[in-house]
């Protein structure tokens, strides 16, 4: 309910005056200008118009668009497209490679691509088809029958029974619910989990049973098909009576029913033609900014290549000589007819041969890491599983593995992401003595950062604890209050709780049972406070109240009293207070006040400076625990005041003009002189963990910024809450509740209102960047932080003011914008990704987020709590915002850095062996003969170097988890691309070229002259394949040279690859094929395996090669070490706990007492916040509504207006 | 039940029913999923540095003496004719000579400065000739050396395929380019005889040359490229031709032309007859004869020697170096001062 608040008062905030509450998820649709009409129970009638069917079907490919589309979408991506380029030139004469050579690898990454294409949309089809086939009851013959969903037609009657789901949109004819209402909650659509009320057309609410519904004869005429959940027009046209529809009646697929025992409908849309379905968008598919590097190294190899091929058809047309006799040219040859001909087809020629320095199986491989690096590592890490919603962490998308290494800027949602969206009654103040012992999440924050552990709160025995009250003071509970220095004040506390308010019970009337229907989950949380102290408030009329209080008088006893309320005054933000003026049985008339600290303080009478000065230490005391606060004041009136003054409240009730501003002003007069009670203090309960999540990211170079619908009030308690902001931060708030807008404002003139605000902003801003210019150049300047709410934004962001906009939310360590619409959401992300260049991460948990997770580069879902509108969006969804520690700083600085390590092997190695090829280029004339044999060149890549790689981007692990999430910083070399920057692209490419030289010039210049005792010579081939033994050697060790972790994996693919080789060269020059080839290779490996100098060679050339990199690996890391070595070597002698050791670990108690003592004796400072909380959005609307004035309301409402409904409505008097 | 959580206070426990699902969805504990595989996690340490160097030195150098020992061993006389067996009437315009008419015998005298053990190796060596030539490597077919049912087979060698659609046999470049200088040695005028059987590897004579396989038509096509073949033996046998058509890696190469199976000593001079007919001049290739005896790593060759004493030198200073260095200015391992975030101070910008 608070969520949706948020989400209407957000978009009436920023667009005005646009009263439409049309809220759709994916762009608007054009609606057909025609409606369709409907035979319920008619299929035959139905017939002609062919609806579509209820089945549906997401996949992207049937079995016969299977290889064309997905050819194509492979050949979307230009490497293969080179490939074949490569492939169809080495068809052609000038290649100098057999076509196999490109062809079997290119086929071969296809054939992966595809299987695992074929694969997941195998996955999507059995989906498709559970779905389909799960069953629904629909009308046959007067009795209910079983179907499968995809049989269901338009205009059947089925039948869906408790937390059923609804198979198609409906029109909700009857429930066995007595007034033809049924409860359902949408949380798959909005992700909202407050139930809904539908409300079926009278005229339909007897055909309920099968024999009845059996005679329903209706034609339903309706809009067409379309995207927009929360609109729907139509008539229903029973026995010639018309009957307007509206989307009270319509029942969404995918929603489901609650708390009903079953309800009848009939089928309205099917299918893909559903809203559900027609707001089904496909997630934007989003490529890593490190993907979108590789692009720009495939382009420099690219480059490199052509450069080599120039040189190679340069050389070419130059040495190229008619007069070689044994080369047998003649004039015929068309080929050789000029140097500008030989150069050009020796170009060519040369392309082919080179054309392995492209690394056609990169891209096929770090598809493969990642897809396993997602389903197997991020989706079952079980530091990322949530017991309590039974979660795992979820990736919905392989490609974003190693941005999660990257992200600089993360955009939070507050409500369901950091908080619970839970408000609970957690501390209090009565006449100057603090209660309540817990300790919130902010404070152990405060006592890990001093290096004390805390544990799990044990609670004394016998402490209530539910829903919204997470109390424990022995003082008060249990009647015990009545022996503290100040009992009437408290039971004035517990009255004023337990009446000022404006909460419905709903429910039996029993402690127990009793459910509060509250417009903010505070006032809830007040109220059931109220009750476990004693007085518990069960019943409400219109003019009274009923509390049943215990202990009052004396221990246990228990009566029902009936307090009268004479008036409310309403809260709103500009009182920042509500009040109620109630008689007591006795005839005692009290004024019960609750509101915001300051607001209560300038009207408190005058005396009473030690509660107050003390209250105040408590109230700052309390904000600075991250604690919403609210004053609790009483008066006592005589009934002469009283009764003028209800004169003049009557009077402002029913004015006709400023009705609202004329309430202020009466209200005023009688709240004053008051007397301070207390203060209570509510816990917006942060999600577990994540102040110390927020601590950890922001030490890893992460800027958080808190995107809300919330109230500057409210977003600012969090972010101290969260540790987001404190006190020693430089704050910059840029606020449009100021007076010059205001009043501007108030004079109502559109034009001049933007104008006021938005010279308003530019002159703050303009402010703010000069102070935070100056603060950035001072020494150990406070760190910044920047507030500011929807409608300055929408200025802010206008074209002229985006770039201070920008410059100044750089600057800062924290932003929080709140009342900003899903829109605006997306534009601040937007505004960092594309302004600043930075990588971005969204998280959100609500339909209003998605826009946002879809802007960003990385979009997080919250899942397991609400709807599934954000998962869905998201590109990895999570169930808890302390995870992101566990998804950042573990699984994605480690995809971030096996990415880098894999991408910069796969240069390095194709760069090496296609330099070989390239130096043995210069001494054949540069006539492009190839070095290798075709089958050791096409299998390279594919087969003796494909696996190592694979594990590395698997298994490699600088430091451990525990010790990544320790050592947070480390997270910042991927911030700052430590591992993929053109200065480590430039040291591979020396290694390459240093190794590929050594292999060749080292073989090439020990084979000349005899190689063994017998004075034979080796030839081309002998000579080739032992420069490529050593290669296959160099290239597989040098694996394990840069692997930080070695599991049995890299011995077993390393030693399998090397042993790959020689196995496929014994078979492969073992025998004799008859046409396909010439025996080039023929035995080749044998012989070279009969003389002594192929195992000195073989010795000698790979630790050669080798040893560069060994050197400067030695130096880097003496001289310039990473930081993450200088952490594997602070922990170089521990071994590593398992994850199943740490998990017990964590759960170790020690004794409360001394936790709670370290805590109390920690240095802390006062906070000069003091959280005010009474502002939930949707507060307003709620009382506005009560009192007749116009808001506006969501058009589906929350259970509250059921149970408003139930009690008739009594204008007060 | 903590379940509530996750609904509003208003909500009115909705989420209970859908949270409560009797599956559970916890992933189970591998070490592979939880990436815990145990692992080797070796460090770089200076220490390990130096040691790695110390112990690739001191294996390497003897290796090195070892190699370059063997190579040392081996005598080995090269002797340049080219232009010398060209009378110096010829030497303006030494392609036409070649390619004339006539006995184009040449006599060349060689010292041998140290005592060889038989057999002697005879080679030639050719430069600046370019048997890996793209064009020339695949100008040839192998199924048609092995085997008489594939003499048909020569689309592969152009230009030398067929003469008058005849096939060739054996066709292509290669076998067309044969070398055909011979060479005959005396000492003291004593004919020394040069052994030219298995002068090829096994491997191509048993299997890759046919041993029904006769020459067809070889060098009947204007113009002739180089030596004829016998056409009574069968390719098997032919193994000057089998030794030319292993062609070789570089411009520059050896091929083995006999063995003289005969000790020669120190002071011996050689008398060498030689036929000088193979035309290097049109490319100004430069042609060799060379007498070598072995060892058992081959052939005169200090490279590998020399690469292993020099490599293990460079590793063996690099130790010391690095010990040096470490000595002098150490780092202390898993200093926390050297993160980045610690050395400058502030941390974040």
């Amino acid at each position: 309910m608070v969520r949706s608040g948020s989400f209407s008062v957000d978009s009436s905030a920023t667009h005005q005056r646009t009263p439409s509450r049309t809220v759709t998820l994916g762009h608007i649709q054009p609606q057909a200008p025609t409606y369709r009409t409907v035979y319920c129970n008619d299929r035959e009638s139905n017939q002609p118009v062919r609806f579509k069917g209820n089945s549906i079907s997401t996949t992207k490919y049937n079995v016969f668009t299977f290889l064309p589309k997905g050819l194509f979408e492979q050949f979307r991506r230009i490497a293969n497209i080179y490939f074949l380029g490569i492939s169809c030139l080495s068809m052609t004469p000038i290649s100098p490679v057999s076509p196999i050579t490109n062809v079997a690898p290119l086929s071969m990454v296809l054939l992966v691509s595809l299987i695992k294409e074929a694969f997941e949309d195998w996955k999507r089809f059995q989906n498709d088809m559970s779905i389909n086939n799960s069953t629904v009851e629909i009308l046959q013959d007067q009795q209910w029958v079983s179907i499968p969903w995809r049989k269901l037609q338009v205009g059947d009657i089925v039948k869906i029974k408790k937390d059923g789901f609804f198979p198609a949109d409906i029109l909700f004819m009857s429930s066995t619910n007595s007034d033809g209402i049924c409860y359902v909650e949408t949380a798959n659509l909005d992700g909202e989990t407050n139930l809904k009320i539908r409300k079926a057309l009278e005229r339909t609410w007897d055909y309920l049973v099968p024999e009845k519904a059996y005679e329903f004869k209706g034609e339903i005429q309706c809009e067409q098909p379309n995207n927009s959940l929360y609109t729907f027009t139509g008539n229903l046209v029973v026995q010639k009576q018309t009957l307007p529809l509206s989307p009270d009646q319509l029942l969404l697929r995918g929603c489901s029913l609650r708390n009903t025992e079953y309800i009848v409908g009939a089928v309205v849309f099917t299918g893909h033609e559903t809203k559900v379905m027609m707001n089904a968008m496909n997630a934007p598919s989003k490529r890593s900014t490190l993907e979108k590097k590789l692009d720009k190294l495939i382009i420099t190899i690219f480059c490199v290549l052509v450069t080599m091929c120039l040189i190679g058809a340069i050389g070419c047309s130059i040495v190229t000589d008619r007069e070689d006799k044994y080369l047998g040219l003649h004039n015929s040859d068309w080929e050789y007819r000029n140097g500008l001909m030989i150069g050009f087809f020796t170009f060519f020629t040369l392309v082919t041969l080179f054309s392995s320095i492209i690394p056609i199986s990169l891209y096929v491989s770090i598809e493969m890491i990642k897809f396993i690096q997602s389903t197997q590592f991020i989706n079952r890490d079980l530091n990322m599983y949530h017991a309590e919603t039974n979660t795992p962490a979820s990736a919905r998308t392989s490609n974003l593995n190693e941005e999660l290494g990257q992200v600089e800027y993360i955009f939070s949602d507050k409500t369901g992401t950091l908080t619970r969206n839970l408000m609970e009654f957690f501390k209090c103040s009565i006449g100057g003595v603090s209660y309540g012992c817990g300790v919130t999440e902010i404070e152990k924050g405060i006592a890990q950062r001093h290096g004390l552990k805390v544990q799990e709160e044990q609670r004394s025995t016998g402490a209530i604890r539910e829903k919204g009250f997470n109390f424990d003071d022995p003082r008060l509970m249990r009647g015990a209050w009545r022996n503290e220095p100040n009992p009437d004040l408290c039971k004035e506390l517990f009255r004023c709780l337990a009446i000022c308010h404006t909460v419905l019970p709903e429910g039996d009337e029993s402690p127990e049972k009793i459910v509060y229907q509250a417009a903010s989950p505070d006032e809830a949380a007040l109220v059931t406070a109220a009750k476990n102290f004693g007085f518990f408030f069960y019943r409400r009329t219109p003019t009274m109240v009923y509390v049943r209080e215990s202990h009052v008088e004396k221990m246990g006893k228990i009566q029902d009293v009936a307090y009268e309320i004479l008036n409310v005054l309403e809260f709103n933000s500009t009182r920042k207070r509500q009040s109620v003026v109630c008689r007591f049985p006795d005839g005692r008339l009290v004024l019960y006040c609750k509101g915001a600290d300051n607001v209560i303080f300038e009207r408190l009478a005058n005396g009473m400076d030690d509660v107050r000065k003390v209250t105040r230490e408590h109230l700052e005391h309390f904000g600075s625990s991250g604690l919403r606060t609210l004053c609790l004041a009483y008066k006592d009136l005589n009934p002469e005041t009283y009764d003028s003054w209800n004169e003049k409240f009557i009077q402002a009730k029913s004015a006709l003009r400023d009705r609202e501003k004329k309430l202020d002003e009466v209200a005023e007069l009688i709240e004053k002189d008051l007397i301070l009670i207390g203060s209570t203090a509510i816990e917006d309960k942060l999600q577990e963990g994540v102040p110390t999540c927020i601590e950890t990211l922001s030490r890893a170079g992460i800027k958080i910024w808190v995107l809300t619908g919330d109230k500057m009030e409210t977003a600012i308690n969090i972010a101290y809450a969260c540790n987001l902001i404190n006190n020693e931060m430089k704050q910059f708030v840029i606020s449009s509740e100021t007076d010059a807008i205001r009043e501007a404002e108030e004079r109502g003139d559109q034009v001049e209102i933007a104008r006021v605000i938005k010279e308003e902003v530019k002159r703050e801003l303009k402010k703010s960047l000069e102070e935070a210019q100056h603060s950035l150049h001072t020494v150990a300047g406070p760190k910044l932080s920047l507030v500011i709410d929807g409608k300055c934004l929408m200025y802010a962001l206008d074209p002229s003011l985006r770039v201070m906009l920008l410059s100044l939310s750089l600057n800062c360590t924290s932003v929080v914008c709140c009342r900003v619409s899903p829109l605006q959401k997306a534009q601040v992300t937007s505004l960092v990704r594309k302004g600043a260049q930075k990588i971005t991460l969204s998280i959100g948990d609500g339909a209003n987020d998605v826009s946002m997770i879809q802007a960003a580069h990385v979009g997080i879902g919250i899942s397991g709590m609400e709807g599934m509108q954000a998962v869905m969006a998201s590109d990895f969804a999570i169930a808890q915002f302390r995870f992101l520690t566990d998804l950042l700083l573990v699984h994605g600085r480690w995809s971030y850095l096996r990415i880098c390590k894999v991408v910069m092997y796969f240069f390095y190695k194709n760069l090496t062996f296609t330099l070989t090829q390239f130096w043995f280029t210069f001494r054949t004339g540069f006539s492009g003969q190839r070095f290798y044999d075709d089958w050791f060149q096409s299998l390279f890549n594919v087969v003796f170097t494909a696996l190592p790689v694979i594990v590395l981007g698997l298994f490699e692990k600088d430091v451990s988890a525990s010790l990544s999430k320790r050592y947070p910083e480390l997270y910042r070399e991927g911030i700052r691309n430590s591992f993929f920057k053109w200065r480590v692209v430039a040291v591979w490419a020396t290694s390459a070229v240093y190794q590929s030289l050594v292999c060749y010039l080292f073989v090439t210049t020990s084979s000349f002259g005899a190689v063994n005792s017998s004075g034979k010579v080796f030839g081309l081939w002998d000579v080739s394949t032992m420069v490529f033994t050593c290669l296959v050697i160099a290239v597989n060790v040098r694996i394990l040279l840069m692997s930080n972790s070695i599991t049995r994996w890299h011995y077993i693919t390393v030693g399998g690859s090397i042993l790959a080789w020689l196995v496929f060269a014994f078979v492969y020059c073992g025998i004799m094929t008859p046409h396909d080839r010439n025996e080039n290779v023929y035995f080749v490996i044998y012989v070279l395996m009969s003389t002594f100098y192929f195992y000195f060679t073989l010795l000698l050339v790979p630790i050669v090669s080798l040893l560069g990199d060994f050197i400067f690996q030695g130096v880097e890391r003496w001289f310039f070490p990473y930081d993450y070595q200088i952490v594997q070597e602070i922990h170089r002698h521990e071994s590593d706990a398992s994850k199943a050791d740490q998990l017990e670990v964590e759960n170790e108690l020690t004794p409360q007492e001394a936790r709670s003592y370290a805590i109390s004796q920690l240095p802390r400072e006062l906070s000069k916040h003091t959280g005010f909380a009474f502002d939930s959005p949707g507060y307003e609307s709620f009382f506005a509504s009560q009192l007749g004035i116009y808001a506006p309301q969501k058009a589906w409402d929350v259970a509250r207006r059921a149970s408003m409904r139930s009690r008739p409505k009594v204008p007060k008097k | 039940s903590s379940t509530a959580a996750s609904s509003t206070v208003g909500g009115g426990g909705s989420s209970e029913i859908s949270g409560v699902k009797k599956t559970s969805k916890r992933p189970k504990y591998s070490r592979f999923t939880q990436q815990e595989l145990p692992a080797c996690k070796p460090i770089l340490t200076p220490r390990w540095v130096i040691l790695t160097f110390l112990v690739a030195g001191v294996v390497f150098i003897p290796l090195g003496v070892i190699c370059l020992f063997a190579s040392q061993g081996v005598v080995e006389i090269v002797d340049r004719y080219d232009t010398d067996c060209i009378p110096t009437s010829s030497r303006n315009n030494m392609v036409a000579y070649i390619q004339g008419e006539g006995d184009k015998i040449c006599k060349r005298t060689i010292t041998v400065t140290k005592a060889m053990k038989h057999p002697v190796y005879v080679y030639y060596q050719l430069e600046n000739f370019y048997q890996n030539h793209r064009r020339y490597v695949k100008s040839r077919n192998d199924a048609q050396l092995r085997s008489p049912k594939e003499e048909h087979d020569v689309k592969t060698c152009a230009p030398e395929d067929n003469v008058g659609g005849e096939p060739i046999v054996p066709c292509g470049l290669v076998a067309w380019s044969l070398f055909n200088d011979t060479y005959s040695f005396s000492r003291n005028s004593q004919q020394l005889l040069v052994n030219k059987k298995g002068i090829s590897w096994k491997s191509d004579r048993e299997n890759k040359f046919g041993k029904n396989v006769f020459p067809k038509n070889f060098q009947k096509g204007a113009p002739i490229g180089g030596g004829t073949l016998n056409i009574s033996k069968p390719l098997s046998e032919q193994e000057d031709l089998i030794v030319w058509m292993r062609t070789a890696a570089l411009p520059t190469f050896r091929k083995l032309y006999g063995k003289i199976e005969t000790d020669l000593h120190a002071g011996d001079t050689i008398t060498v007859l030689l036929q000088n007919n193979y035309n290097t001049y049109s490319f100004n290739g430069q042609k060799k004869l060379v007498l070598s005896t072995t060892s058992w790593l081959g052939g005169r060759n200090d490279f590998l020697g020399i690469a292993y004493l020099t490599v293990g030198s460079i590793c063996l200073f690099l130790a010391v170096t690095f010990a040096v260095l470490y000595l002098v200015k150490p780092r202390q391992l898993g200093d926390p001062s050297y993160l980045s975030w610690n050395r400058s101070a502030g941390g974040l910008q």
